[in-house]
């Protein structure tokens, strides 16, 4: 088990950006290819138990940003698909904005302070 | 935006049916833990090691499932949901309990919404016009048509100006002439307000002048009733007054004119009142203040600011309205420029009613408090019932918190059913209410009490807020238990906390239901003190009929002729004993008044004037208004012969006191005859209303005066219906333009009482539920002492206590509540009722017999409450009673 110092714990919401991004870049995923992708991203390991992703998922798709259906899977397994809709694009667009102004700012200030 | 939106539509969707997303899930999660599984296997572990790894990595399923119905639903409402649904079945056992607990507050709310409706529908309400909120009301009074069109001028100050009154039209062809209500608007109405006609046209300016077609719009609920809203209703015509009228277009559903309670079926512009009411085509003149003005100021400007900068062009503005009577342009500069709001229309009903619906609003909300009171009560003793439940919850592992929360839910869920039905009662009540308020009205009251935003909020919140009330405390009470007495079940001696609120709440409905009675007795007797008042005239058994002779053409001395023919037309009646005429009657809220000159000196200055009335023959007689001195008008007192009049006593005493009045002259300025002689004394009649004391009055012939419309007054010995009856046949083929209105001289005096009978007629319904609810709550309350303390009477007895001593020992708790309350009550009495001492008459607000009445009258209500359960008491037999133990 890794420390707790080297385990990133996601900030409220950074979630529901990070899936809508990896399903934008990757196409159409199902829970647990969305799972593995943001184990595979992170040079830390996440505080993340893959059970976590799903109500993430379900408010995305609530809000109309993402889309599910029931496909087969390569090794014929059945699996839920999710995939971004247009005015999950466009969300992604303005929240990924809104994320890199903030994140600026935090590192702005950071940098100030020290 | 729209995406929150969404998601929190579906998510109401989703706590409304909580399991309806499960299968889904738990598909989903199968089908993870299967591809994280077989990822496993073919990294080369064995089917049970990638069994566990996966379920590691996937983390707790049931925690995800929880996580998930959060995100996906409201958990708060869903709980919710679960615990109205446990609340329905917990109620559903004790059908007992919940009918009485919802019927208690079905009428507490209906009431409630009852009263609320009608301040609702009267004071509240926007006029369903375009933004509503901006229009304003320019003076506070009436003004004359001549002012409207310059102020409508004043371009940059108001977008849209307009005149307004309400009337009463005579409407359809001769002999079949109904009385129909309507407007006189200026041009700018229907453009200032914004309205669109769902037919046709509305009028416009072109309308509102002298030589313009005579258009008129109807509303679309006259549409309906009138032409069954056929659409070929636009270009036909319309006998208004006997005068040809083209309906041009319908209003818009909802919308009846600027005035509330009073519909205008039938809107006329100004300009064409001339040709349709010729005898009235001075109202168009500027010494006639009849017009209600009303604007909506320009976008940007406020009330405030139209006030000041009308008042800046004001006297410019009246200066240059071309006219010779120079003294209504002073009239006019030295009123007033006031721009108040008008978005809630005008009406005169406001004027009687505000205050008594406000005092009817107070009692009607302690009408609920005492509801409150007996619903808290009721579910205090089932907390005693349910103590084992309760502790059996609470000992294996219930937190208070989430009991005390199921508890509250029973009480929303009694509330809202009480509620539910309330609102029902009240949609029925407030319609009788307002057929009440329109008793004895020319025109019915038609105020608009369709369920509105405010009216529903005003009910959610009081149904919220009253559930809140009775429930919260008995929740809590019920559990703050010790569990170990609980448990074993020693009926009545875990209940001590009980004991101290139940008794407080029973003082509580005593004492208010005491000042609810006090003040329904305070009315009533106001109610008959005036009835029985000698108002100086005997109403019952005389018809009234308003006759105008001038409606079938006959003017000057031929309209004195027609008058004269009609008396001889109705005296022969049989069942008619004596009949009369004159301009005006008491109470019909007329009055003709002058400055008086007495003996050739004037003698009044100022504001001063003294009410006039002209009177055919037999007025005294007819009316039995008694003459003190000197003689009646006769048939010989005709306009060729001498002038005479006839005063009342409060005419003596001011002018002649201690002098002999015969034989005096009177005159008033402005005369048409010379001075008049005094051949007669009259007793005073209370002719304004019955509260106000009798004013002087100088009574002319009417032969002896310029003759307009008139009222005949017929005194009937026997059947009024059936003389009613007949003086209508009689007198509709001489005056087949008017819609021939006979009524009771009665309903006119009750009509001028109509504020005091609501009052009195409430409040007393309001007092007597009060009292039934104080009466169960203390019957029950001592039931239940009785059930608890049955074993410690039958101990009692079997040591030898006496029947007397049994019923003492009930009785002695019924009559230390009642006088407590009764005492608490009588000193809220005497601070409350001086609120309302403007309303009485001829008592005091703490009227010794009015608050004497009702304390025994409470003595009595309680000794008959808490009969049944003493008698109980004395029945306990003592050896079930130790056996119990």
């Amino acid at each position: 088990m890794p420390s707790k110092e080297t385990r990133v714990e996601l900030l409220q919401g950074t979630l529901d950006l990070i899936v809508l991004r990896a399903l934008s870049t990757m196409g159409p995923q199902h829970a647990y290819g969305l799972a593995a992708r943001l184990e595979q991203v992170a040079d830390h390991p996440l505080s993340l138990n893959q059970g976590t992703l799903y109500p993430a998922l379900v408010r995305l798709e609530q809000k109309g940003w993402i889309k599910g259906a029931w496909q087969t899977t390569e090794n014929n397994r059945e699996a839920k698909y999710y995939t971004i809709t247009r005015a999950g694009a466009r969300a992604l667009e303005s929240q990924t904005e809104r994320w890199r102004r903030l994140a600026g700012l935090v590192d702005k200030l950071l940098l100030h302070e020290s | 935006m729209s995406a929150t939106v969404r998601r929190v539509v579906l998510r109401l969707r989703n706590a409304l049916r909580p399991s309806a997303a499960e299968p889904d899930l738990t598909r989903e999660i199968v089908s993870h833990l299967a591809l994280l599984e077989d990822d496993y296997v073919s990294r080369g572990m064995t089917a049970e090691e990638a069994r566990l790894a996966a379920k590691r990595a996937f983390g707790g399923v049931a925690l995800a499932q929880d996580l998930h119905r959060d995100a996906r639903s409201y958990a708060w409402l869903d709980d919710l949901r679960r615990d109205l649904q446990y609340a329905a079945r917990t109620l559903r056992k004790s059908p007992g309990f919940t009918i009485v607990a919802v019927l208690t507050l079905a009428l507490g709310i209906g009431g409630n919404t009852t009263i609320f409706s009608l301040i609702d529908a009267l004071l509240l309400r926007w006029l369903p016009v375009r933004d509503a909120q901006q229009i304003v009301q320019i003076v506070a009074s009436t003004l004359p048509y001549p002012v409207v069109e310059p102020l409508a001028n004043q371009r940059d100050i108001f977008a849209g100006v307009f005149g307004y009154s309400g009337t009463s039209l005579n409407v359809g062809p001769p002999g079949a002439v109904e009385r129909t209500p309507g407007a006189w608007v200026s041009g700018g109405y229907y453009d200032t307000l914004g309205l669109r006609p769902i037919a046709g046209r509305l009028l416009a300016r072109d309308d509102d002048r002298p030589d313009a077609a005579p258009a008129a719009v109807i509303t679309d609920a006259y549409w309906r009733r009138a032409f069954g809203r056929r659409p070929d209703v636009i270009g036909r015509t319309l006998a208004v007054e006997g005068v040809t009228v083209t309906i041009v277009g319908v209003s818009p559903p909802g919308f009846t004119g600027m005035s509330v309670g009073q519909t205008a079926d039938i809107t006329l512009p100004v300009a064409i009142l001339p040709r349709v009411l010729p005898e009235q085509a001075s109202l168009l003149n500027i010494g006639n203040w009849w017009l209600r003005v009303f604007a909506r100021p320009n976008p940007g400007v406020t009330a405030g600011q139209a006030q000041a900068r009308l008042a800046v062009v004001w006297p410019q503005l009246v200066n240059a309205i071309p006219t010779t009577r120079t003294n209504f342009i002073k009239m006019l500069l030295a009123t007033r420029v006031e721009i108040t709001a008008g978005g809630t229309g005008w009406s005169f009903l406001r004027q009687r009613f505000r205050q008594p619906l406000i005092v009817l609003m107070g009692a009607v909300g302690l009408v609920l408090l005492i509801a409150c009171a007996n619903v808290a009560n009721l579910l205090l003793v089932r907390a005693a019932a349910r103590e084992r439940e309760i502790a059996v919850r609470l000992a294996i592992g219930a937190s208070r918190g989430r009991i005390v929360r199921q508890l509250l839910a029973e009480s929303l869920l009694l509330s809202i059913v009480g509620g539910a039905i309330g609102v029902a009662i009240a949609a029925v009540s407030s319609r009788l209410l307002v057929g009440l308020l329109s008793a004895g009205a020319a025109d019915a009251i038609a105020l608009d009490l369709a369920p509105d935003r405010r009216l529903l909020g005003f009910t959610s919140l009081v149904t919220l807020g009253t559930s809140i009330l009775f429930g919260l405390a008995p929740a809590l009470r019920g559990t703050a238990i010790g569990l170990t007495p609980a448990l074993k079940q020693i009926a009545g001696r875990a209940g001590s906390s009980r004991a101290a609120v139940a008794p407080a709440l029973v003082v509580f409905q005593v004492s208010l239901s005491l000042l609810l009675m006090a003040g329904a007795g305070l009315f009533v007797r106001t109610l008959q003190n005036l009835r029985q008042l000698d108002a100086g005239f005997q109403h019952d058994g005389v018809l009234l009929v308003n006759v105008d002779g001038r409606r079938a053409g006959h003017r000057g001395a031929a309209l004195q002729t027609f008058y004269d023919e009609l008396i001889a037309q109705v005296e022969p009646i049989p069942g008619v004993t004596s009949v009369s005429l004159s301009k005006n009657t008491p109470l019909n809220g007329s009055r003709w008044f002058e400055r008086v000159i007495v003996d050739g000196k004037a003698v009044q200055s100022g504001n001063e004037s003294t009410d006039f009335n002209a009177v055919a023959p037999r007025y005294f007689e007819t009316m039995r208004i008694p003459l003190t001195a000197g003689r009646e008008f006769t048939p010989r007192d005709t306009a060729a012969g001498p002038a005479v009049a006839i005063v009342d006593r409060a005419f003596v005493q001011r002018y002649f006191p201690n002098q002999q009045p015969i034989g005096r002259f009177v005159s008033y300025s402005g005369a048409r005859v010379g001075p008049m002689e005094i051949v007669g004394v009259a007793a005073s009649t209370r002719s304004r209303g019955l509260r106000q004391d009798a004013q002087p009055t100088v009574y002319v012939p009417f032969a002896q005066w310029e003759a307009g419309g008139a009222t005949l007054e017929a005194r009937v010995a026997g059947s009024l219906d059936e003389v009613a009856t007949a003086i209508r046949t009689v007198l509709r083929p001489r005056l087949p333009q008017a819609a021939l209105r006979v009524e009771t001289f009665s309903a006119q005096v009750d009509a001028a009482l109509l504020q005091e009978r609501l009052l009195a007629t409430l409040a007393s319904g309001f007092g007597l539920l009060a009292l039934v609810l104080a009466a169960v709550g203390l019957y029950g309350l001592l039931a239940s002492m009785v059930t608890r303390r049955a074993s410690e009477i039958g101990i009692r007895m079997a040591l030898g206590a006496r029947r007397a001593e049994v019923l003492w020992l009930v009785l002695r708790q019924s009559v230390r509540l009642t006088s407590v309350g009764i005492v608490c009550g009588l000193i809220a009495a005497v601070v409350v009722t001086r609120s309302v001492q403007g309303m009485l008459y001829g008592l005091s607000p703490v009227d010794p017999v009015t608050l004497l009445a009702v304390s025994l009258l409470f003595v009595l209500v309680a000794a008959l409450a808490s009969y049944v359960p003493a008698r109980r008491a004395t029945t306990v037999d003592p050896l079930v009673a130790l056996r119990c133990e």
